[in-house]
């Protein structure tokens, strides 16, 4: 790889996020897919409209306007139209939590994917509303202690992709920010796509998830192993295709759970999550057309 | 307790707290708060928040007044600050304090280390990030001082620590109690040594603000996130396993990893820097490189010892002499691989060198004890071409006795002695004298000059390199069967482990846990009594010797063949003359001689005999020990600190085995190596950075650049979160405390 | 000119069709709109021009029809939306981050009340959520007027010197649904009227943030930036106006409309069409000797005082009616104006048409006839509708 040339960042340094940030590191391997292409971001409130630091200082490196919360697929149809009609190559993208997207953004999205804007919208899903200190959203996951459920949440977390190929949107994938190749290759791909692109993004929040910054990435990495966060793509609503093979290890997603303190209170283990994530797994197999056992030996 | 009690109150009292954003500078205002509420005060506490995040510099207040508090603002005159991380200490950090206010710090240095920086002020210092550790407070990368902080705030208010009992056991933070006893007991502290009032320091006003209208130009950021953390991280180099395990001192992930970017210009010069004999190596060398090898745990260790062999048999690197002023002339007696390493790194380094051999040809054992189907003649001869192509001078058959070897001294700059082993273990028992019992070494000699045919069984005796170097070449010269008498189990043989198993596939028998106890000629033939052996107690070192047992079996044998290794006993000396760490002295005098190899330690090995001689060479230019040219003493890279999943499974390249049909009279070599240098793809590179650009993909803040083929970390940006530390595949980086 | 017979609906939405185009040149227009009662028309008749370099987005929901207004606007386009109603309510909070990211959008609002409990007709009530958000707000008595005022917004909101939200106000089905005569200008002259969009601040190729953090320093200065913008706004509006007359050849009704008052001792205060119907009453008075004269005000955000305040100048009693109630104070209107009349003016508050009913004729002449009887200034009154 070249050198990296910091100036030319999306995100720059000098921000103020959180150290081990999934948001920060979503941001940096963005520029490297945005290439030389004229971007303009839309943001909602969330981390990321903190993330833009403080006027009139510059911290995202491409022009940017921040929404209110449920309004970020809505800004950005009004900027792609306005691309789309002058003819210019920009490319829209939203960068919003899973606030922005699960919840109080939900309508603004499913309706920006319904009528196929041409948007790139990023989620980067911390399961957490992290902005105001960590409260459930309903991406936060079953047993997960958050500030307003103290004894963990009762409830499993929405599964937006479902929800999205269901608009039958040109691209939707999740995205493993732990394998950069595939990080890399899917956000080119939904950089350059035409049409509404959805990415799901499991970010890493060591604030929210009471983990240690470090560990960020290796957290990812233990949901892929073990089936927990499934990496997938879905082409027009309908063709899928599982991008990286978990091992279905427990041992990975007891270490995943072990590694958050937010998973303590509520004792939550492998065994506990094993049938769901199977069941998702059945069903991931037969949509992708691809017969592989769920469970390998060894 | 009363109000009265307090000492040097000073009411209204305004607290700040300097702390750093989810690191308790909050909590610790409310603990203010909460202890002098329950002292029965009026108190307020509020944390000034902004939108900073994990490690952003904060601050957070408590007021406390005998009257109800009718101020709702931040702290401008703080009559008591407390820093909770000397990093903080900015130009701005006692802004409105007064002379006489107490600043309370936490810090490693004792009050000494400020001089005179505070001397306005009532001056506290604990290392309260010690404590909290110890006590185990926050998180490995995180500790939270903020309990701790306030046992030393509480000795200075003059409270007992009771006091603060209430106010943590009201926030569930009881348990930080002790840490809170051990800051009362340590905290230092010094009354204000100036009472002259402090100009207020300069603050620029705050620029004009441009109308939205008009923001449309890139203004850069100008905060510094570099100090929200005293952490950094640095790109350190740990040993590889390999390279700390190889005795000759050869950089071996260094030759491996140039020969995986494709230069293996590069891996020769890399590795002739401490291998003089990379084609005898890549083939006869127990390679303690792989048995350290990280990806032995993973999915088998690098086949190092067959890369090393690909150099060595197809470089055509020319080694470089240096050509300098004084020269100095040395003697090496012995031209094995220690001698042949000594005078090969002298030679390099400019010197005029001699080789003293008592036998007709150079290598001593390589030439004479390694069969030609493992070591072919012409491959010693390759490795011994390009040493002597450095200008060493070289005198055969010329056996150096006690007096010669004090004329060499004298006629010398310096003298090397390496002349092996002496002479072979015997297995002391009765009729070992046989006709048809020979030591082993002796018959692969007298092979090797000149192939000899054997028929009928033969035992060998012993379980290294050399047993199985007479088994395989007994084979060769006819032997019907040939049995491997071991006293230890297989696993225990010290032989190289893919030699035993070509050994066997061959068809030669191992007997495990047996040793002979008495050999019965019998005219052409003799009968060898073997007992059963078993574990015994286990000896200084923990390994159980094995015991004999009163069973016994009979093999009758056409020929016995001990190799049981040798025995270090010569006698070089000259009269007056010993030897201290590898050096010779005359009385007290040291002199420029020095031993190496098998008879300055006897580890037995050709690299270990290399490494040995490169070190002899090494202290003789330097006069110094042998032994003071220690190895590096940091640890190496363990399996632990590879992350194996950044590597996909990929089984090592096997070396190309020939298995002839037919063994008689057949020495070709039979291992013919690795075609490709494929296999040093598979190097983990432990400790070593290979430029993979991990650390700049995973880093969040993207202030990880690479520049001239290294990777510079910005402080004054980076947030010490560790993520490069973390992902790193090879363990190149540590985070490193800050030095303030 | 031609004229056409249209619902101030169509008018609205004429005027921002013709408005679009006039920006073909340029960055093109923008608009996302959502239907709701009364406004519903409006967004129809958008939907269904032909607009070349235009998009009109049919969005789920009026929070993201200004949604679609912020993004169009901040990338430079030429922008408009309509609604009504809970539909401006619920787009309230992108209103406010409009006018804070000086976002040059004009709105049409058929005005209506707000429910539940569920009423369709005309209240003024929703406009006024907006009263101190930043947005310039009209309030208009005939379709023509509002077919003016639409096209003028653009030019106002899209001047260097004002750069914010105008929201051109009509009250539900009384004006919204009523068809009269409007004259059109030819979209050439439209051309020449409005400039193309010129954004300063719009996101182009240089880093930027628009809405990002401020200090609170940052904050007072840019909310008084906005407020002076805004005060300077009637000064804008009457350039605009002369250059209407000189294009168009007839007068773009001012900031506020004085009937007959220079010479009244009584004088009727009203927004929209009670205002009409106030001039026709105090024609009727006037014949009977009545010294009553009539000021609607149209522009009531920047709030002229001082033209409203030399207006007051000398008159002895001052009706204030409002189809609109601030709860737990009063009429809007006259909780704004009041202080503007001479002292120991009887300022009397009249609560007229509220939910929607008819404010005839009858009820303008019983009010001259009550605050004609008063010595002194009351609470508010109901003026219930009969």
């Amino acid at each position: 790889m070249n050198e990296i040339c910091n100036t030319a960042a999306i995100f720059r340094q000098g921000n103020t996020n959180c150290g081990g940030c999934g948001m920060s590191i979503t941001l940096q391997m963005l520029r490297r897919a945005v290439g030389a292409n004229p971007v303009h971001l839309v943001i909602p409130a969330c981390c990321g409209a903190v993330a833009g630091g403080t006027f009139p200082q510059s911290t995202f490196g491409v022009p940017t306007i921040m929404s209110t919360f449920a309004s970020a697929p809505a800004v950005a149809s009004g900027l792609a139209s306005v691309a789309a009609l002058n003819g210019d190559p920009t490319r829209i993208i939203v960068l919003a939590g899973d606030g922005g997207t699960f919840d109080i953004g939900f309508a603004t999205l499913s309706a920006a994917a319904e009528r196929n804007e041409d948007i790139l919208f990023i989620c980067y899903d911390n399961e957490i509303y992290g902005n105001t200190g960590g409260q459930r959203s309903s991406a936060t996951p079953q047993g997960a202690v958050t500030s307003n459920t103290l004894e963990g949440k009762l409830e499993q977390k929405k599964d937006i992709l479902a929800v999205m190929a269901a608009h039958r949107i040109p691209y939707a994938a999740s995205v493993s920010l732990a394998h950069a190749d595939d990080t890399q290759k899917k956000f080119a791909h939904a950089v350059a796509q035409k049409g509404f692109r959805f990415l799901h993004i499991l970010s890493p929040c060591p604030t929210g998830w009471k983990s240690e910054p470090a560990l960020g990435l290796e957290l990812v990495r233990l949901a892929v192993r073990s089936g927990l966060w499934p990496v997938y793509e879905i082409f027009d609503g309908k063709r899928y295709a599982v991008t990286i093979e978990p091992d279905f290890s427990d041992e990975a997603l007891d270490l995943y759970l072990s590694l958050q303190r937010r998973f303590q209170k509520s004792g939550m283990t492998a065994a506990d999550l094993r049938p769901a994530i199977e069941r998702n797994w059945q069903s991931l197999r037969a949509l992708s057309g691809r017969i592989i056992p769920g469970k390998r030996e060894g | 307790m009363d109000h009265a009690e307090i000492s040097g109150l000073d009411l209204p009292l305004e607290v700040r707290v300097h702390g750093r954003g989810g690191q308790g500078g909050v909590t610790c205002a409310k603990l203010i708060a909460g202890l002098f509420g329950q002292l029965g005060f009026h108190v307020q506490t509020f944390g000034d928040y902004g939108s900073e995040r994990a490690g952003a510099p904060v601050q957070a207040y408590a007021r406390v007044d005998r009257a109800p508090i009718r101020n709702a603002n931040k702290v401008y005159r703080p009559g008591h600050l407390l820093v909770l991380d000397e990093a903080l200490l900015g130009p701005h950090i006692l802004d409105g304090a007064s002379p006489g206010a107490l600043l309370l710090l936490n810090t490693p240095q004792p009050l000494a280390h400020f001089g005179g920086r505070f001397a306005p002020y009532r001056f506290a210092v604990l290392d309260a990030t010690a404590i909290a550790r110890e006590h185990g407070i926050g998180s490995a990368s995180v500790v939270i001082i903020n309990t701790t902080i306030l046992g030393a705030y509480a000795r200075i208010l003059g409270l007992p620590l009771t006091v603060l009992e209430k106010a943590y056991a009201h926030l569930g933070l009881s348990s930080d109690l002790p840490a809170a006893e051990a800051a009362f007991a340590t905290v230092a502290m010094e009354d204000p040594r100036q009472t002259a009032p402090i100009a207020p320091a300069h603050r620029a006003p705050p620029p004009p603000v441009k109308p939205t209208l008009e923001h449309h130009a890139d203004i850069p950021v100008t905060l510094k996130t570099g100090n929200w953390s005293n952490q950094l991280p640095a790109y350190v180099e740990p040993p590889a396993p390999c390279n700390h395990a190889c005795p000759a001192g050869n950089d071996v992930v260094g030759f491996v990893q140039a020969l995986n970017k494709g230069n293996s210009e590069d891996a020769a010069a890399l590795l002739f820097e401490t291998q003089p004999l990379p084609s005898v190596c890549g083939r006869v060398c127990p390679a303690p490189c792989m048995n350290a090898c990280n990806r032995a745990a993973f999915d088998g260790a690098v086949n190092i010892r067959s890369l090393e062999r690909l150099v060595g048999d197809s470089s055509t690197y020319a080694i470089p002499r240096e050509d300098i002023l004084h020269p100095q002339h040395i003697a090496v007696v012995g031209g094995g691989p220690a001698g042949l390493s000594a005078a090969y790194q002298l030679a390099r380094a400019g010197h005029a060198v001699t080789i003293y051999e008592a036998g007709a040809e150079l290598g001593g054992v390589l030439a004479s004890g390694i069969p030609a189907f493992r070591l072919p003649p012409d491959v010693l001869q390759r490795d011994l071409s390009r040493i002597l192509a450095l200008g060493i001078k070289t005198r055969l058959s010329t056996p150096i006795g006690k007096a010669d070897l004090a004329t060499l001294a004298k006629d010398h700059d310096g003298v090397v002695i390496a002349v092996g082993f002496g002479v072979s273990k015997t297995l002391g028992i009765a009729g070992e004298s046989a006709g048809n019992v020979e030591q082993g070494l002796a018959f692969l000699a007298r092979v090797k000059e000149r192939p000899e045919t054997l028929s009928g069984t033969v035992v060998v005796v012993g379980g290294g390199n050399t047993a199985i170097d007479c088994a395989r070449t007994a084979l060769r010269c006819g032997a019907g069967t040939v049995k491997l008498v071991y006293r230890r189990a297989r696993e225990d043989m010290p032989a190289i482990a893919e030699e035993i198993a070509e050994a066997e596939r061959e068809g030669v028998a191992l007997l495990p846990y047996r040793q002979p106890i008495a050999i019965h000629e019998r005219s052409a033939q003799a009968d060898v009594v073997l007992a059963e052996m078993e574990a015994g107690p286990a000896d200084a070192s923990g390994r159980r010797s094995p015991v004999a047992t009163a069973r016994t079996a009979t093999l009758t044998a056409n020929r016995i063949l001990l190799a049981l290794g040798q025995a270090n006993d010569h006698d070089l000396l000259p009269t007056g003359w010993s030897v201290r760490a590898g050096r010779a002295y005359h009385g007290e005098e040291a002199l420029a001689v020095y031993f190496a190899g098998d008879c300055a330690g006897g580890e037995g090995t050709v690299t270990h005999a290399i490494g040995s001689g490169r070190k002899a060479a090494q202290a003789i230019l330097t006069r110094t020990h042998a032994l003071a040219l220690a190895k590096d003493e940091a640890l190496p890279v363990a399996p632990g600190q590879i992350r194996f999943d950044a590597f996909a499974v990929a089984p090592p390249h096997a070396d190309r085995l020939i298995h002839p049909a037919a063994f008689a009279g057949n020495f070709a070599e039979t291992n013919l190596g690795l075609e490709t240098a494929a296999e040093a793809s598979r190097c983990f590179s432990c400790g070593h950075c290979t430029l993979c650009d991990t650390c700049l993909l995973s880093c969040p803040e993207g202030v990880i650049a690479q520049r001239g083929g290294r990777y510079r970390v910005d402080p004054d940006y980076c947030k010490g979160c560790g993520m490069c530390v973390a992902e790193c595949p090879r363990a190149g980086i540590e985070m490193q405390e800050k030095r303030l | 000119m031609s004229t056409q017979l249209l619902s101030a609906n169509h008018a609205a939405a004429l005027s921002a069709t013709l408005a679009a185009r006039a920006n073909r040149k340029g960055k093109g227009f923008v608009s996302g709109v959502y239907p709701i009662t009364p406004s519903t028309e409006c967004m129809e008749y958008l939907c269904n021009q032909k607009i070349e370099k235009g998009r009109v987005v049919r969005v789920e929901s009026e929070h993201s029809a200004m949604g679609v207004c912020i993004g169009g606007s901040a990338a430079g386009a030429r922008s408009f939306t309509a609604t009504s109603s809970n539909g401006l309510a619920y787009m309230v909070e992108n209103c406010i981050a409009a006018a804070n990211l000086r976002l040059p959008i004009v709105m049409s609002v058929a005005n209506r009340t707000l429910g539940p409990p569920w009423n369709i007709w005309a209240d003024q009530g929703d406009a006024l959520l907006l009263r101190d958000a930043g947005l310039i707000q009209f309030f208009c008595a005939s379709n023509q007027e509002v077919f003016d005022t639409v096209l003028s917004a653009f030019r106002l909101a899209e001047e260097a010197r004002v750069m914010m939200p105008v929201m051109v106000s009509m009250e539900g089905f009384i004006l919204s649904h009523n068809v009269a005569p409007v004259e059109v200008p030819p979209q050439a002259l439209v051309d020449d009227f409005l400039p193309l969009t010129d954004i300063p601040h719009r996101l182009e190729s240089v880093p930027h943030t628009l809405g990002q953090m401020e200090q609170p320093h940052q904050t007072e200065c840019h909310r008084f930036q906005h407020h002076t913008a805004m005060l300077g706004a009637p000064g804008v509006y009457d350039e605009i106006r002369r250059d209407f007359e000189i294009l168009f050849g007839r007068a773009l009704a001012g900031a506020i409309v004085p009937y007959r008052a220079e010479d009244a001792d009584t004088l009727i205060v009203s927004m929209g069409t009670m205002g009409i119907t106030a001039e026709a009453v105090v024609d009727a008075l006037r014949e009977a000797g009545a010294r009553v004269g009539s000021l609607r005000v149209r522009l009531f955000r920047p709030l002229p005082v001082d033209a409203i305040a030399a207006v007051f100048a000398g008159k002895k009693r001052i009706a204030v009616l409002d189809r609109n109630i601030g709860l737990g104070l009063g009429g809007v209107l006259w909780s704004d104006i009041r202080a503007l009349a001479d002292p120991g003016a009887v300022v009397q508050n009249y609560l007229t048409g509220l939910g929607g009913g008819d404010v005839r004729p009858e009820h303008i002449a019983k009010i001259v006839s009550d605050i004609t009887a008063r010595q002194a200034s009351g609470a508010p009154m109901l003026m219930e509708a009969v």
